[in-house]
């Protein structure tokens, strides 16, 4: 499959995409066409099944395409209808299928606006009313929050005394509903992709869109999170690498392409050997999430790897153009500011730094009191060669 | 959980997946009683132990020498990715870089141009003594990159012998080279163009020098001197003049994927060490694995061997496809095989620490290995390009 051919409409707007920060609508309906929102689901979901190979291409196709429109549609179709599959059951599957069709648009909000990495920073808290169910809070951060029309929302259980039940719950939100506020957030890279903020206030929940979860399933839900946003950075070192061997053949300096300094195919050649390395991994990661394993772990790699393998490539090819890809609305300049996003989107890669380690079996993290160089007396400068002298 | 996701099983849907799975079993088992307890020993010492090697080869054993040798010819006829993984184990099991080389220059390097270039009379009289371990096949490492470095062996036609070469010059770097049976040899023609040779080490004025390598001790190393050898038409390996497309190109693509498949296991090793030691050294008066520099670092570890494993049984896999191996899908799993062989070697060596007292001293053989096999293969100076090259399209026959 010659990936990106495949959504030539939404490469073709990619730059004005990033350029006006919003997706035009022939964009939706490309992707409504296309069939790329029902690849991910069976069946009897409304989707299409696809093997874990044709999702991964089409993933990547369409993240080459355009990275924003790419975030945007795969959080909802890909992520949220997981996520909705997963802990939901039959009652839910009225709000998948929307999802697959590109009618509607859902979020996945668990961050507010305080330490992202830090669970223990999160307030919002859904409480029982008698009648279902309201939420308080504000989600921050939170892609599509802006236009999405369903939030699955990580939340606090306010909990009698007697329900032993878990501490947190997903609840499916639905946010074109008083009780909700959003607000854009003007962002460094993939400016289509929709980023912003919601504040609920006693916004209204069916009972039966509350699922109590112990707080361990996030990270197993997220791995398709991770899977997504891995994609997202082979895909666009992809597009950077094919930019620099372009430029490559055609800039002339000292009297010849720039593609016969050895220095620049050095470049290329580690480029291309690490944006296999990390495509290989997303479909073996792929490959076992697809036929039902977690590779929880493999995926997490995958997502320290393949995002910040994505910023160096950006940044070569960069290197690569000189000027020319610093330059505003070049595609590159668009690629280095998106890989970007991708380090930190999901869990930014230190913190799943700690999460693989810990299941090397290195133990939970540990985060010891600020200062442990003072009791080793590592903190005094030395005497000067004369002994305590004053002065 | 240590590497959660060994590296992708041999195919679970052939039908000597199995058969392949116990040889690894059986090699792991063994390396990890006879390899690696000598190990230490045999690399301070220098020493080819001869009883390993019979073991190992044993064909009702782990079949090291024959991995790749077909059924028909008496070889356990594994495919390249089946050999790869065998290699990997290997590594791991007897933390010896040196016996990986060896035997991978054997199994794979030595044995597969026979396979796959030999007249039936070369592959009949080769492969069943090759896949026992009877004879040993050797050459020299520097051939395997082409003429990236200079040639410096030559053949001219036997004056006095129709079809007959006589073959002059040295060859260094040649791995097993005291223990081989027969070499490999690539020799220039006036006009620039080669020939392959399978020469026997009986073959008069062929002299094989010990030699002593920095690196790899465990793996026996040899110069091969050629004083105007007369070899015979039935030595020669393909096609008179055809190296530059058949040996050479195969040799490259070989040497870049089974020799590093070793340094998988290898890696995997180290992994281990490092984590034990995470666990027992202490620092600021806790465990190092309390400290973040030891937990991302072990980490990063973990993901370099899964992304180099990816790569090479993916290069490896092509092999057992249809149609051509690409060289540069085997240049790039070694470029990164490679960089994550130095780079985990060093974090390694970091979290284990200077002087370790116990142990049988992996890392501080790994150091010095991960240098000599950095630069094998052509090392990045020669990876570089061949990557480079597919990508600018320039090199296009
Ligand atoms: C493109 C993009 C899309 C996003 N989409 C969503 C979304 O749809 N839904 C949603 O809920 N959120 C979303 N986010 C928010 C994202 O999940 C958070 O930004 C992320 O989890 C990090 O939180 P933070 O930004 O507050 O950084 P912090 O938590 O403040 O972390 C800052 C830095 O400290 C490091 N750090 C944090 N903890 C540790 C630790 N334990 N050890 C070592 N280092 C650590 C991190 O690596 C990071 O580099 C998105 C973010 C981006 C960039």
């Amino acid at each position: 499959m010659n990936t990106h051919h495949t959504f030539p409409g939404i490469a073709a707007r990619a730059a004005r995409t990033d350029a006006t920060g919003s997706i035009p609508p022939e964009n939706w309906q490309d992707l409504k066409d296309s069939g790329y929102l029902r690849l991910f689901h069976p069946p009897h979901l409304g989707g299409t099944g696809a093997d874990a190979a044709t999702q991964v291409q089409a993933m990547e196709a369409l993240a080459r395409a355009c990275s924003g429109t790419y975030w945007s549609a795969t959080v909802s179709a890909l992520l949220c209808a997981k996520l909705i599959s997963t802990y939901g059951d039959e009652r839910h599957h009225r709000l998948i299928r929307p999802l697959l069709t590109g009618d509607r648009l859902a979020a996945f909000a668990i961050v507010e606006p305080a330490a992202g990495s830090d669970p223990a920073t999160y307030r919002t808290t859904v409480r029982p009313t008698g009648n279902g169910y309201t939420v308080n809070g504000e989600k921050s951060r939170i892609t599509n929050a802006p236009n999405a029309d369903l939030a699955v929302t990580l939340a606090r259980r306010d909990k009698p005394a007697d329900d032993t039940g878990p501490d947190w719950c997903l609840a499916f939100v639905d946010l074109n509903q008083p009780g909700v506020r959003r607000y854009d957030i003007p962002h460094m890279g993939l400016r289509g992709m929709p980023w912003g903020g919601i504040v609920y206030t006693d916004a209204h929940i069916d009972e039966s869109d509350v699922i109590p979860l112990p707080f361990t399933e996030l990270a197993e839900g997220m791995t398709w999170g991770w899977l997504l946003v891995s994609i997202a950075a082979v895909a666009t070192a992809e597009s950077a690498l094919t930019a620099s061997v372009r430029h490559a053949r055609r800039r002339i300096s000292f009297g010849r392409p720039l593609a016969h300094m050895e220095g620049v195919q050095a470049q290329l050649a580690d480029s291309r050997t690490h944006i296999d390395a990390a495509r290989l991994l997303a479909h073996r990661g792929a490959a076992e999430r697809v036929a039902g394993a977690s590779a929880r772990d493999l995926i997490g790699m995958l997502k320290i790897y393949a995002t910040e393998m994505s910023v160096q490539v950006t940044a070569r090819a960069v290197q690569i153009h000189g000027a020319t890809g610093v330059t505003q609305g070049h595609e590159v300049e668009r690629h280095y500011r998106d890989a970007q996003m991708n380090v930190i989107g999901a869990f930014a890669t230190n913190r799943l730094r700690e999460q693989i380690a810990e299941h090397l079996g290195l133990g939970p993290a540990v985060y010891r009191p600020f200062d442990w160089l003072t009791p080793t007396g590592l903190t005094h400068d030395p005497v000067s060669l004369d002994g305590l002298t004053t002065g | 959980m240590v590497f959660p996701h060994h590296p992708a099983r041999p195919d679970g849907a052939s039908p000597s997946a199995k058969a392949a799975q116990e040889l690894a079993d059986r090699t792991q088992e063994l390396t990890h009683r006879l390899a690696r307890p000598t190990t230490a020993d045999r690399d301070r010492r220098r020493q080819w132990d001869d009883t390993l090697l019979t073991a190992l080869c044993d064909p009702t054993g782990p079949h090291l020498a024959g991995l790749l040798v077909p059924q028909s010819l008496g070889g356990a006829g594994l495919t390249a990715t089946q050999t790869c993984h065998i290699l990997d184990t290997l590594g791991e099991g007897s933390r010896d870089p040196g016996l990986g080389l060896a035997l991978t220059v054997h199994t794979a390097l030595a044995t597969v141009p026979l396979r796959a270039l030999g007249t039936t009379a070369q592959r009949e009289r080769y492969l069943p003594r090759m896949a026992s371990g009877e004879w040993l096949g050797a050459l020299s490492l520097r051939q395997t990159q082409s003429t990236a470095s200079p040639p410096t062996i030559t053949a001219r036609p036997a004056p006095e012998r129709p079809g007959g070469w006589i073959l002059h010059g040295r060859a260094d770097l040649v791995a097993l080279g005291p223990q081989a049976h027969h070499f490999l040899v690539i020799a220039e023609h006036d006009d620039t163009t080669r020939t392959a040779f399978v020469i026997d080490r009986d073959t008069p004025r062929l002299h094989v020098h010990s030699t002593d390598q920095a690196a790899m001790p465990t793996c026996p190393w040899a110069t091969l001197q050629l004083d105007d050898c007369l070899v015979l038409p039935d030595a020669v390996l393909g096609t008179v003049r055809g190296a530059a497309t058949e040996t050479e190109p195969l040799l490259a693509t070989l040497d870049w994927i089974f020799t590093s498949a070793p340094w998988l296991g290898i890696m995997r090793a180290l992994t281990h060490d490092a984590l034990a030691a995470a666990g027992t050294r202490t620092l600021f008066g806790t465990p190092l694995a309390h400290g973040q520099s030891t937990r991302f670092a072990l980490a990063d570890i973990a993901t370099r061997g899964e992304l180099a494993a990816g790569l090479l049984h993916h290069a490896a896999a092509q092999f057992d496809a249809d149609g051509r191996p690409s060289r540069r899908d085997a240049a790039a799993a070694r470029l990164f095989t490679v960089t994550a062989a130095r780079a985990v070697t060093q974090d390694a060596a970091r979290l284990i620490g200077p002087a370790a007292a116990d142990g049988d001293h992996l890392v501080e053989r790994a150091h010095r290995d991960a240098l000599f096999f950095a630069s094998t293969g052509g090392g990045t100076d020669v990876l570089h390009p061949v990557i480079a090259a597919s990508l600018l399209g320039s090199g296009r026959p």
